[in-house]
């Protein structure tokens, strides 16, 4: 069914195609008229808040009285310039990268150890999907009760004789300490305990498609390369590994688009952090608009966000329809 | 190349037994099919042989060395498979250095292997593209390119033709068989196709139920099938089998079907006089019938009497079912025959090409000693 207008089209003065015709004709009517209640509460409450989040970025509107005069990109200068927003962006970029490494190496692990034809496979995939059910908030204050600097896992290290034991996310250390203008752009410290719960959260997400994609590999294939005398460790990675490229851009895609959205994790375990270190554009968007009453900035923000947002997914969707195609 | 000795070899599978104790010998250079219906245990067999399944029993052995414990890279063994299992991601040219490249050959010895095979199978212009960018013939051949660069001592093939359309198999077919001869190589091939084992092998071996039924060449397994499974599994149509009482007069065997006499050829004799019951099977090839008058049949054909059925026309031949009896019996007859349906007719038997079978045991009642039609 590549085309199915055409031969209808060119069928059209013949007797016999014309009930089928009109049976078609009445069926996409019907599917279009369905379709708009949820095409007219889209539009409305998506697109349309969308297009005012747009134009109220474009305004006055930084105090609590609707200002909705024209600003220009004016908001837009003043977010980027600040030096809060200049550091969500580098936790962001930081937060993103480490985490989807993190989430794509652990899940994979998890994925091969629950393909080895292991019994009670489908208690063990449970068993690591399950943090994901769990909510944002509650994995934060989870993880910042075993990463405490003085309770928790430290106590652990204590007990093993380390003296030097991790701040986890109270560390406001930068590591490497770079400066480039007014912020620096080495990793903060904190923000890798963030990492580690986001990681223990999203990595059965992670197992669950890798294990997909691994379930579609052709066991002739792996045969094919015993055969022509490669090891486990080669066929993985010669073999096996390519074939899972699509599987891993859908991870990278999803995942990306879960850490631009971070909030609640973030909130729960380190908030903003000192000097902003482990601050996130969606805390920085949150506070703005609703602490500091700042409409327009907040909105210059979000859409900052769907941008980048729609980096990551546009490309990814339209590879997508072109496969399908 | 080597040759390759099966010993015992069995594999279960829980309580089934997929392969029952196998004993063959394949020789060096030789086109060995492994023939058997879906389930009969050849395509397990073959694997075992690879080393992608184990034995539960028995010995491998590839040219003098005991292969049984050593992993499929050990063996040099090449194998060609169903699905062609081509690295997707990889050219052409990458599919078939894969390995060599995996056994450290040097690169400029891995070029000129390459290019060789690729010139052998008409690759040379599809190097540089990707499996899903060729024909399933093409592929086949990149499958095939991919073991020969490896120089294997045995080459092991599992159904190779199956995902081809008929007429690429049929060429394909004349391909592989002047491979063999070109290489010189030793192949293993498995089939359900009788028409690819009759064709391509040199021996061929029919397994049902995962136990070697015959090893013999095509026209041994043809015309003179050990047992009753494998004369009705090979030929289309099948071997007749036509049911008879067996009696004896003045020292000769005769056999009683519906009611008319048989005399039954003298190189039947020894293998008649195991039999204890009296009940036995008549087989017969249905080109080696004619349709006669009673009074044109010649010299050295036993003539029986039936009732055409059905005329099958098939366009260069037809085929023609009568009835003998309580039996079906099919004949070859070329275009020039006419008859009609409820036709009385005289069926023609050649006695050089009649089988017997022992009913209860379903084998074949001939000693070894007995001649091969000419």
């Amino acid at each position: 069914m590549a085309n199915p207008v055409t031969p209808a089209k060119a069928t059209r003065q013949t007797t016999v195609r014309k009930p089928a015709r009109r049976i078609r004709g009445w069926d996409n009517r019907m599917a279009f008229f369905t379709l708009i209640p949820s095409l007219i509460l889209l539009g409305v409450f998506v697109y349309g808040f969308i297009a005012w989040s747009g134009y109220v970025s474009l305004t006055n509107w930084n105090s609590l009285i609707p200002t909705l005069t024209w600003a220009g990109l004016r908001n837009y200068a003043t977010i980027f310039s600040s030096f809060r927003f200049q550091s969500d962006l580098r936790n962001l970029v930081v937060f993103t990268v480490l985490f989807i490494a993190g989430d794509l190496v652990i899940g994979m692990i998890l994925a091969l150890l629950v393909d080895q034809k292991i019994r009670a496979e489908g208690l063990f995939r449970s068993i690591f999907i399950y943090p994901m059910a769990i909510s944002m908030v509650v994995t934060g204050v989870i993880w910042s009760w075993i990463l405490n600097p003085t309770t928790g896992i430290n106590l652990f290290f204590h007990a093993l004789g380390f003296t030097h034991v991790p701040e986890w996310f109270l560390s406001s250390r930068f590591a490497p300490s770079v400066h480039l203008g007014q912020i620096d752009i080495g990793i903060p410290v904190g923000l890798l305990a963030v990492v580690i719960a986001a990681v223990w959260q999203m990595s059965g997400f992670a197992m669950a498609v890798y294990l997909g994609g691994l379930r579609s590999v052709p066991e002739e294939l792996k045969e094919a390369a015993r055969i022509d005398g490669a090891g486990p460790w080669r066929t993985f990675w010669s073999v096996i590994l390519p074939q899972l490229k699509g599987t891993t851009a859908t991870i990278v895609v999803i995942q990306a688009a879960a850490s631009l959205k971070v909030f609640g994790l973030i909130y729960a375990m380190t908030g903003s952090g000192q000097d902003f270190s482990t601050d996130m554009p969606n805390l920085n968007m949150f506070q703005t608009t609703f602490q500091g009453d700042a409409f327009a900035q907040g909105a210059a923000i979000a859409i900052v966000l769907l941008l980048l947002m729609a980096a990551f997914t546009v490309p990814y969707v339209l590879s997508m329809l072109r496969g399908e195609r | 190349m080597a040759g390759v000795r099966l010993s015992h070899v069995t594999r279960r599978f829980g309580n089934v037994v997929a392969v029952d104790d196998v004993n063959l010998e394949i020789n060096d250079r030789e086109f060995l099919v492994l023939l058997g219906p879906s389930g009969c245990g050849k395509t397990t067999t073959l694997r075992m042989i690879a080393g992608l399944e184990e034995l539960s029993e028995g010995n491998i052995y590839i040219g003098d060395h005991d292969v049984s414990q050593l992993p499929p890279k050990d063996r040099d063994i090449a194998m060609v498979f169903q699905n062609y299992a081509l690295y997707p991601h990889m050219t052409v040219y990458e599919n078939m250095a894969f390995g060599l490249k995996l056994h450290k050959t040097p690169k400029d010895e891995i070029d000129k292997r390459v290019k060789e095979a690729a010139e052998i199978l008409g690759l040379a212009p599809f190097l540089k593209r990707r499996p899903k960018e060729l024909s399933g013939g093409q592929r086949q051949r990149v499958a095939l390119g991919r073991a020969i660069v490896r120089e294997p001592k045995v080459f092991l093939m599992d159904e190779p033709l199956s995902n081809l359309d008929a007429k690429l198999r049929t060429q394909t077919r004349v391909e592989l068989k002047r491979l063999h001869q070109r290489l010189g190589a030793t192949i293993v091939y498995v089939t359900h196709d009788q028409t690819e084992a009759m064709t391509m092998g040199t021996r061929i071996v029919v397994m049902k139920d995962g136990v070697v039924q015959q090893v013999d060449t095509p026209e041994g397994i043809y015309r003179r099938p050990v047992n009753q499974f494998v004369a009705t599994f090979v030929g289309t149509p099948p071997m007749n089998l036509i049911s008879a009482t067996l009696t004896s007069e003045q020292g000769r065997f005769v056999a009683q079907v519906a009611g008319q006499k048989v005399a039954l050829p003298e190189f039947l004799t020894p293998g008649l006089k195991s039999m204890t019951a009296e009940a036995m099977t008549l087989g017969i090839r249905p080109e080696n019938i004619q349709l006669l008058a009673e009074s044109d049949v010649p010299a050295g054909h036993l003539p029986v009497a039936g009732v055409v059925r059905v005329i099958e026309p098939l366009g260069h031949e037809q085929m023609v079912y009568c009835q003998v009896g309580d039996n079906t019996v099919v004949v070859r007859m070329d275009n020039t025959w006419r008859g009609q349906v409820d036709d009385n007719v005289v069926l023609a038997m050649e006695s050089d090409a009649l089988n017997a079978f022992d009913p209860v045991t379903e084998r074949s009642l001939l000693t070894h000693e007995t001649p091969m039609l000419a």
